[in-house]
């Protein structure tokens, strides 16, 4: 439930950008591996309030998916490039900026302690703490207001129309590279979200932000690709199968697990659980 | 000196060629976006490891991690055949993601994170490859068989389908051939190459552990293969030998180890991001990436 939780935020930006963009950012691992080092950088090196840090690295997160979109991904597609070429290039652009956090902060985990995780109640006959409370809470109320951030406001029903048909909505006088770089804020500051929420539970480590992405893909595209609700659906599957699933294999196959539920639903359902049928190119 | 460090340059531009000749021809001829080449080379190293330790001979060890890689390159190539472009590339990803965590955690077969040690060089036909130089003989010949067979195969009928198939699928499919199996050929010969690579790689490193299979290292491996043209043996060969011999400056350069690591995956990956933007067809390539 609450890797669910967390994985359906990485999810959830993901899959907003997948659907106005129609090329798979795989960068966005690597902006949440930065959002979480800035993060710990301003609260525990800087020592700012929890609470100012936060909004900063919600931010932060933001803008850096704005400019990642602006001075990476334009001149690429001006170019007219494919989305196999785009593909390319994010995983590239996802490695180096996870080579510049490990450049600036070293190897070694970093930890935030701001709340004792030990300490925790029992429901049900599981161990919960308070901050898992809280991450399930932030992340619900998340996913309701961009349910009605897309529903309702004149930006979010844009983006429907370019994630439908780019052309038409260009016709109606939608300018699409505004969209795009709409869907790389929202997405991105979801992502910051994710970011601060992992590194309250976890240590933070270079490679969060691949490890996030995975289980973040994996959730959107068993959801069905382009589909924010299917995506935040098939990331709490996700995370449900993956802690059944270590009941019966060591913990390491964590992300084996993930891709074998992957693999099954590319091959019966590969449009996924909410998702229409994907049109290949 | 010198010479010692020529040799481990040359066997090291010879291990990554066959690997990345071998990704030629299932990314670059038939258009299949994989990116889990890289699980092949570490199944192949981890079998010849294995076999080897076990004390098996050595030419019965490369074959079997060949035929394994080859083995898993069919498995693969089941679920990801009625795909295309994003997906493949996602599920070959995947691929590599799930056989990295089966080496890490599968301890009693691959000790897990502390690796494989003590692998023995090969002894062929009562011939001890042990030292550098006679090693690098053995990879020398393996890796002109290897370009000579796949610079065939390209060439061949079977390569002109597998180029037509990557070219227009559904025009090939409608003129009676089998693209499935075409596509399925390939990546099946393609990964027996990455294992013999692997096999390679292990007995002459003689260490193995999982990090040396991750999804980092497959971005050199992009590169040369985008720098030299997709679909291009020759400029593929160029690239090589560029790719492997350029992030040794760095060391001259005198960079403390700890930041070397991240200094090179920084280079490569903006080279990567660089080359794919001003020059999608690399320098020998006749056709996009798409």
């Amino acid at each position: 439930m609450i890797a669910g939780a967390i994985y359906a935020l990485v999810a959830s930006g993901f899959s907003l950008i997948y659907s106005t963009n129609k090329f798979v950012h795989f960068a966005h691992g690597g902006v949440i591996a930065l959002s979480a080092y800035f993060l710990f950088w301003l609260f525990s090196m800087l020592e700012i309030s929890f609470f100012i840090a936060t909004l900063l690295t919600v931010l932060f997160s933001a803008l850096l998916g704005y400019l990642l979109n602006k001075f990476f991904y334009k001149p690429f597609r001006a170019k007219k490039a494919s989305a196999s070429i785009l593909l390319v290039a994010s995983i590239a652009l996802l490695i180096l900026l996870e080579s510049i956090a490990l450049l600036l902060f070293g190897a070694d985990v970093k930890t935030i302690n701001l709340i004792k995780t030990t300490q925790g109640m029992e429901i049900a006959g599981a161990i919960i703490t308070p901050l898992q409370i809280a991450i399930v809470l932030v992340s619900v109320i998340l996913f309701f207001s961009l349910y009605f951030f897309m529903k309702k406001t004149k930006i979010g029903k844009a983006m429907r129309a370019v994630a439908d048909n780019k052309e038409v909505a260009e016709i109606i006088g939608i300018s699409s590279e505004k969209i795009y770089s709409w869907s790389f804020i929202v997405g991105s500051a979801i992502a910051g979200v994710a970011a601060i929420l992992i590194s309250l539970e976890q240590n933070i480590t270079p490679t969060i932000g691949t490890n996030l992405m995975i289980k973040g893909f994996t959730g959107a595209i068993i959801g069905g690709v382009g589909s924010v609700p299917g995506a935040i659906l098939g990331s709490f599957l996700l995370g449900l199968v993956e802690n059944f699933g270590i009941w019966f294999l060591p913990s390491g196959y964590k992300d084996a697990i993930a891709f074998i539920l992957l693999f099954a639903f590319l091959l019966f359902r590969s449009q996924g659980i909410l998702g229409i049928k994907y049109n290949q190119k | 000196m010198i010479d010692a460090y020529f040799i481990h340059l040359l066997i090291l531009i010879g291990i990554y060629l066959i690997l990345a000749i071998s990704l030629q021809l299932s990314l670059g001829y038939s258009g299949l976006l994989n990116l889990g080449h890289i699980a092949f080379f570490g199944i192949g190293a981890y079998a010849y490891a294995i076999l080897a330790l076990s004390g098996l001979s050595s030419i019965f060890c490369l074959l079997i991690a060949g035929v394994l890689s080859a083995f898993f390159g069919y498995l693969l190539s089941i679920p990801t055949n009625k795909l295309k472009g994003d997906y493949l590339a996602l599920m070959s990803l995947g691929f590599s993601f799930v056989v990295y965590a089966v080496l890490l955690n599968w301890d009693q077969l691959t000790r897990g994170p502390l690796g494989l040690p003590g692998i023995p060089r090969p002894l062929i036909f009562g011939f001890d490859f042990s030292s550098n130089i006679s090693f690098l003989v053995l990879v020398l010949i393996i890796t002109l068989a290897s370009y000579l067979f796949l610079h065939r195969l390209v060439k061949s009928l079977f390569g002109r389908a597998l180029e037509a198939t990557r070219d227009d699928e559904l025009a090939t499919r409608s003129l009676g051939k089998n693209t499935f199996r075409f596509k399925s050929i390939s990546l099946i010969i393609s990964a027996f190459f990455a294992g013999i690579a692997g096999s390679l790689f292990a007995s002459y490193i003689t260490f193995i552990d999982p990090s040396s299979f991750t999804f980092v290292n497959l971005i050199p491996l992009l590169l040369i293969v985008i720098i030299g043209g997709i679909a291009s043996l020759p400029g593929t060969f160029l690239a090589t030998v560029f790719i492997v011999l350029l992030p040794e400056f760095f060391r001259f350069v005198g960079l403390p180890s700890e930041i070397l690591g991240p200094v090179r995956q920084i280079f490569y990956a903006l080279a990567l991001i660089l080359i794919i933007y001003f020059k999608p067809r690399g320098f020998y390539g006749k056709i996009n990436l798409e």
